[in-house]
């Protein structure tokens, strides 16, 4: 952003690419932090105010940095393939709030018809493997052999 | 016998060499062969164990304190900087798991010192009930003297002041309320430079202030007279606390323990030659101790590899190698102002709470190094500091007991004991200066700073 020097005129942004995606951290944060993946032109002071202003967070520090994608997997051509660059904040909730991140595939308990589907295809599984192997008394040596 | 024979033994990885095998135990003397030892050098468990004992060995036999030191903070490693002055949120739990330290609300309870007190507190009512009317209405209606002293003490003016030195409040108020007046009404100062607001007026009102006060008790507290008073000088303590896996580099993969340093300044300290004496016996337990699974770099808290410094303010061979007061001034980063601006009144707190731990670990345990104690030498009596934190206006009071240094991993196993602090909240000692005069000056902050001066051991 250009820098405000006194008497200049104000900075106006129209339809910036600001986004922020909540993300579940790799790591173990406290229990006031939450992890994001945010635009790589929003700043900290942006971030606080998204969060404030759009949704009614109280933020009480912001954090970022830039994680920077790797660009050693190659293709078939053997050029290089870089992974996009993306910037994390990790902001600190106000007001003594907390956030754990969701568990958003939660194991499903399994109804009787399900648990029956499963244990026949388990069963067919296992004759068909039995069925490909030799006889027990050979000890693994295929009956091309004698 | 090869093990008996001095050889130079090079044991890489740990830069350690020692002169002779003095990790080798006594062999009864009829044995004929040497006694069957893990290997020095190899890369095994049995070797890293060996290796500790010998380093642990070199430090008990170190033959001065300054040899110790060196040797304890000889290996040099990535730590973590804490910082006692942070904007950090919640940083004082987190400085209370890294310490071991209960945290307790309110001062001690001062039994002893009351006794001595109860006289010289009542003793400024009775001299002003002497000047002004007779009678315990008039006393009582005129000075609403703060509660602190023992409240049997207060309604019965003893007579037998002449007995105690007396501690004149006028004398006291005015001493302030010149230091005050002074520094920011009479001297004519230029604007302050930006940000350097607290150096350019609380500063100076907090040197002059504590100078006049400890020159002004001198004669009621003899210890304050053989004191030592630093200006801006350095406190340094290198502590190890609890482990972690290296994650990144050429150690990848090993067990280390989480190293920390402490480089405080504060404003001023008192350093005097007797020891204060203990608030509560070495193995009360007051509380618990905060615990926080996360790694330190989620304070956020950053590390950097310099020079391991043990240091109270002074060199060993100083006289003056117990503590007394530490004063502390809040920085302009972080006034009570831009806590409130950016919604955050109970980080102001916080912030006090922090450097009252942290600056006071800091020093009781460096002072409790330089007396030769480490953390597999655990201290055998308590080490006690004061300290006040203060940003020009707002006072806070802490007190800190050091009852264990022994934090490591395999020290802190057994170890039951805790340190303890306590600490007031920010009060402020004036309402404000205007024209010449000092409005609202508040006694019991002043009397809480006087008290804290005149506490000295029981045998002076």
């Amino acid at each position: 952003y250009p820098l405000y020097q006194l008497g200049g005129p104000q900075l106006r942004i129209f339809r910036p690419n600001f986004f922020m995606l909540a993300v579940r951290p790799g790591v173990p944060q406290p229990e006031d932090t939450v992890q994001f993946r945010v635009s790589m032109e929003m700043t900290k002071v942006d971030i606080k105010n998204y969060l404030e202003k759009i949704y009614s967070v109280p933020v009480a520090a912001v954090r970022t940095r830039i994680q920077y994608g790797a660009n050693n997997k190659r293709d078939h051509k053997n050029r290089r393939v870089k992974k996009p660059d993306y910037k994390v904040a990790y902001v600190q909730l106000g007001q003594g709030q907390t956030f754990q991140f969701p568990n958003l595939f939660p194991e499903k308990e399994q109804d009787a018809e399900t648990r029956s589907f499963d244990d026949f295809r388990n069963k067919y599984m296992e004759r068909e493997q039995q069925r490909q192997k030799g006889d027990p008394r050979r000890g693994g040596v295929p009956d091309w052999f004698g | 016998m090869a093990a008996s024979r001095a050889r130079r033994v090079l044991w890489h990885g740990r830069c350690w060499f020692s002169q002779t095998e003095s990790a080798v135990p006594p062999q009864p003397p009829d044995s004929l062969y040497p006694p069957i030892v893990a290997s020095a050098t190899a890369q095994s468990k049995a070797a890293r164990r060996r290796r500790l004992e010998h380093f642990k060995q070199r430090v008990h036999a170190a033959p001065s304190i300054e040899e110790k030191l060196r040797l304890y903070g000889q290996l040099q490693r990535p730590k973590y900087m804490v910082y006692p002055q942070t904007f950090a949120l919640n940083a004082d739990r987190w400085y209370q798991s890294f310490t071991k330290t209960v945290f307790v609300r309110g001062l001690p309870p001062r039994a002893a010192p009351a006794a001595a007190k109860a006289p010289g507190a009542v003793a400024p009512e009775a001299a002003r009930a002497a000047e002004g009317a007779a009678g315990m209405s008039a006393e009582a209606a005129k000075a609403p003297e703060p509660g602190t002293a023992a409240p049997g003490a207060a309604k019965t003016p003893q007579p037998a002041a002449g007995a105690a030195p007396y501690l004149d409040m006028r004398e006291l108020r005015s001493l302030a309320c010149d230091a005050l007046l002074q520094e920011s009404f009479y001297q004519n100062k230029k604007r302050p430079y930006l940000y350097r607001d607290q150096d350019h007026t609380p500063g100076p009102f907090l040197t002059q202030l504590v100078s006049t006060l400890a020159a002004f008790l001198c004669s009621r507290n003899p210890l304050l007279a053989a004191s030592s008073i630093d200006l801006k000088p350095e406190v340094n303590y290198y502590w190890h606390h609890g482990e972690e896996v290296v994650v990144h580099g050429h150690r990848k993969g090993r067990v280390d323990p989480v190293r920390f340093q402490i480089d405080d300044n504060p404003h001023i300290q008192i350093r005097v030659p007797k020891q204060l004496p203990e608030i509560v016996p070495l193995d009360s337990d007051l509380g618990d101790v905060p615990v926080i699974d996360h790694k330190p770099s989620k304070l956020p808290l950053f590390k950097r590899q310099y020079e391991n410094k043990v240091f109270i303010g002074s060199k060993v061979a100083d006289p003056c190698c117990y503590g007394h007061t530490q004063f502390h001034l809040i920085p302009d980063k972080l006034k009570r102002q831009r806590f409130v601006r950016a919604n955050l009144e109970d980080q102001i707190e916080v912030l006090y709470r922090a450097n009252g731990i942290a600056s006071l670990f800091a020093w009781t345990a460096a002072q409790a190094m330089y007396q030769g104690f480490w953390n597999e030498a655990d201290v055998t009596r308590p080490f006690v500091s004061q300290a006040v934190v203060t940003d020009g206006k707002y006072f806070a009071f802490f007190c800190y007991q050091l009852n264990t240094l022994a934090l490591t991993v395999e020290t802190i196993q057994n170890n039951t004991r805790k340190n303890i602090c306590w600490g007031t909240d920010s009060k402020p000692l004036y309402e404000v200066v205007e024209d010449g005069n000092v409005k609202g000056l508040n006694d019991e902050v002043l009397l809480q700073l006087v008290r804290f001066l005149l506490n000295r051991p029981k045998e002076l």
